[in-house]
């Protein structure tokens, strides 16, 4: 069973200017649990597009936030578009201040590095990230396959399927 | 993106659902390329045929998805209760 362990580190600046460790908990609470990922396009479409002949786009890495509150996995819409992802569909998201916005729907697949599964996400949500520092939000529909773990006092967590 | 698509498989949704229930179907502009049993299937077989062009994949029995991202809607990622301010906040 794969099982991906993480501890966030951080370090910060003492008011003088001196380096100092920060306890991952408080990292982990400041930045959530984040994991590094490389996207690439869907298993499928990329077989599909190899049989033809065709250059499929270079996978991208990138920083996922682990996020239960999201019902669908999210891709940032800038690097769907520089990775020329094909869209199979638009759907809909509510947001603060729309009652509905439409966002392009791209097939990819998720490979947690360190993780030794990749996340077929045919279904993956465009939406603006890349200001969050984000390349992924992993949303409910792949969660439901894994067991996670969050250890808020050690700043650990714990991922597996 | 895919208005057409979009569109075609709107007005026979009806047709398709009756002839392929819970299938995936490929539509490219206002042609059907088939319908397939799973989306791997019908991405695979899109791309054969579009490549990287986008073309629609849907399952014949699809309702409207009800999407909720919560924190990123809110545009709270990020927030941070430390990052103090000298405006005033929100009455409540």
């Amino acid at each position: 069973m794969p099982i991906l362990h993480s501890q966030l580190m951080g370090q910060g600046q003492t008011p003088d200017g001196k380096p100092v460790q920060i306890h991952p908990a408080i990292v982990l609470q400041q930045r959530g649990p984040i994991v590094q990922v490389s996207v690439a396009l869907q298993r499928d479409l990329a077989a599909g597009l190899v049989q033809q002949g065709l250059a499929i786009p270079q996978p991208m890495v990138g920083l996922a936030l682990i996020d239960t509150g999201a019902s669908n996995t999210c891709i940032d819409d800038e690097a769907a578009r520089s990775m020329n992802l094909p869209v199979i569909d638009v759907g809909s998201m509510t947001s603060a201040t729309h009652a509905q916005t439409p966002s392009n729907i791209y097939p990819v697949q998720i490979e947690i590095i360190g993780f030794k599964i990749s996340f077929q996400s045919p279904r993956t949500m465009g939406a603006a990230l890349r200001e969050q520092g984000l390349l992924i939000l992993l949303g409910r529909d792949l969660l439901q396959r894994c067991t996670l773990f969050y250890n808020g006092p050690t700043g650990q967590i714990t991922l597996s399927i | 993106m895919l208005d057409v698509e979009r569109t075609y498989f709107n007005e026979n949704r009806e047709e398709l659902l009756r002839m392929f229930p819970g299938k995936f179907v490929v539509v490219k502009e206002q042609r059907m390329l088939g319908a397939f049993e799973s989306i791997q299937e019908a991405l695979g077989a899109g791309a054969r045929e579009f490549g990287m062009t986008p073309f629609l994949v849907r399952r014949t029995d699809q309702v409207p998805e009800n999407v909720s991202i919560p924190a990123l809607t809110l545009g709270l990622l990020r927030a941070n209760t430390s990052l103090t301010t000298d405006g005033s906040g929100t009455n409540s």
